[in-house]
């Protein structure tokens, strides 16, 4: 039970963002929208994903999702499409795109966790080297380019959002290599 | 580094006579090939679904997406009561129907300090080419305001007066009606957004409406020498092409140029 707060608080908050009043917080803010919501929408996957008591795939689909490479291909799938201005556009102004977008970065975290758990390091490691370098190059055309990119945001704002994605692009491969040394240096054989 | 090391769940290949336990964990020779399958499925159809969102690759913004998407296939501007710089109560469609003429329309607010400031000057530049060019008859200047709650018909003609607006080329209107403001930002794809200083940001853009008011071309500002050649040229053809279905030999797009 204790595992399923972090989610159930990670759930919580996503949606609200989504939804009066703190609707306009996202509005607003290209980078709350981006480096904020989405991101913990994927974390809330994730996490919801660890507090089931057996999470993954049975095992009969299993054989179609080896070194959960399948769901590594789903997850970048969907996280690839939120990426695009006009992705972003429209979860702001069409509301049924904004529900797809919560309930798909969520998928996108569950199918991660699932793969996570069933990937050697060297396949990780090509997805993760993939995802850095994707973020921290949008992020720095975000934060570098004249063209405003998002009809509902200001370039300001997207300055803003592309150092915000230069910087979760680092954090999230500082966490990676902390979390795979942490897993060599118990099991070194492995 | 010694063969018979405990492989860690990966598949072994190579020992065919170890497939009953393979399948038994799942890790065999058709899980890779299910999994492969799979794998190339979802890749498939990521691709189809982000092939379809950016026009095959091409439009990665709103607003490429819509430019695209009116140059293939005009569109007709609804309806709206709109009140000119001179006071005059008429319909958006009224100002555009006149004798044949290609319209360059574009969005402003009085106020405006900033974008509708360049977007003033390059309508005044686009004026004094239509007036040097002769093009009076063929293509006309149209800039609508979306601040109807500020900018009354008198803001208006003090604007019309400051920019030097000939009636004759350059018209200005704001709704009559300020509940049509999202309905007219939406039929032309502009989409508004409050920023500090109490103004707007908006996206700028010059928009061709041609006769019976289709929105039939949106191009980037910067752009408006390229926007006037075509307008004109769109006028030509439209005058053209109406009573006569072969097109006239030698008058084709390069028809308005200098």
């Amino acid at each position: 039970m204790t595992r399923a707060w972090p989610a159930i608080t990670a759930v919580a908050l996503a949606v609200a963002l989504s939804a009066p009043p703190l609707r306009s917080v996202i509005e607003l803010s290209m980078a709350w929208h981006m480096v904020f919501q989405m991101p913990l929408l994927v974390a809330a996957g994730a996490l919801a994903a660890r507090a089931l008591p057996k999470s993954g795939l049975p095992g009969k689909l299993g054989s179609f999702n080896l070194f959960g490479l399948t769901s590594f291909m789903a997850a970048q799938g969907i996280i690839a499409y939120w990426m695009l201005p006009s992705a972003i556009d429209r979860a702001i102004v069409n509301p049924g795109f904004d529900v797809l977008k919560l309930l798909t970065l969520f998928v996108s975290g569950v199918l991660l966790r699932d793969a996570f758990q069933r990937a050697p390091m060297a396949l990780q490691l090509f997805f993760i080297g993939y995802w850095v370098s994707m973020i921290c190059w949008l992020g720095i055309y975000f934060a570098t380019t004249d063209l405003r990119l998002c009809n509902a945001y200001s370039l300001e704002s997207q300055i803003a959002t592309g150092w915000g994605l230069l910087s979760l692009g680092l954090l999230l491969g500082l966490a990676w290599l902390g979390n795979a040394w942490q897993k060599a240096s118990k099991n070194p054989v492995a | 580094m010694p063969a018979d090391r405990p492989s860690n769940r990966t598949p072994d290949l190579a020992a065919s006579d170890s497939r009953a336990h393979h399948a038994a964990d799942g890790t065999g020779p058709a899980a890779l090939i299910k999994t492969f399958a799979a794998t190339t499925a979802v890749l498939f159809a990521a691709l189809l679904v982000l092939m379809h969102a950016t026009d095959g690759g091409q439009s990665f913004t709103t607003e490429t997406l819509r430019r695209q998407q009116i140059s293939r296939q005009a569109e007709l501007i609804p309806a709206f009561d709109v009140t000119l710089g001179n006071g005059q109560r008429s319909t958006l469609k009224a100002v555009l129907a006149p004798g044949g003429k290609v319209w360059l329309v574009d969005f402003v607010y009085i106020r405006c300090q900033t974008l509708c400031l360049s977007l003033g000057s390059v309508y005044q530049q686009l004026q004094a080419q239509i007036e040097a060019r002769g093009l009076q008859g063929k293509v006309g200047l149209l800039s609508i305001s979306f601040d109807p709650a500020n900018d009354s018909p008198a803001a208006l003609a003090d604007y019309a007066k400051r920019m030097g607006m000939n009636p004759q080329v350059w018209q200005i209107a704001t709704l009559t009606r300020w509940q049509d403001r999202r309905r007219l930002l939406d039929a032309f794809g502009i989409m508004v957004l409050p920023a500090p200083l109490d103004e707007f940001e908006h996206n700028a853009a010059l928009h061709l409406v041609t006769s019976g008011a289709m929105l039939s071309r949106i191009m980037d500002y910067a752009d408006y020498e390229a926007a006037l050649n075509m307008a004109a040229s769109m006028a030509n053809t439209m005058t053209v092409a109406v009573p006569v279905a072969p097109p006239v030999a030698g008058r084709g797009p390069s028809a308005g140029i200098p």
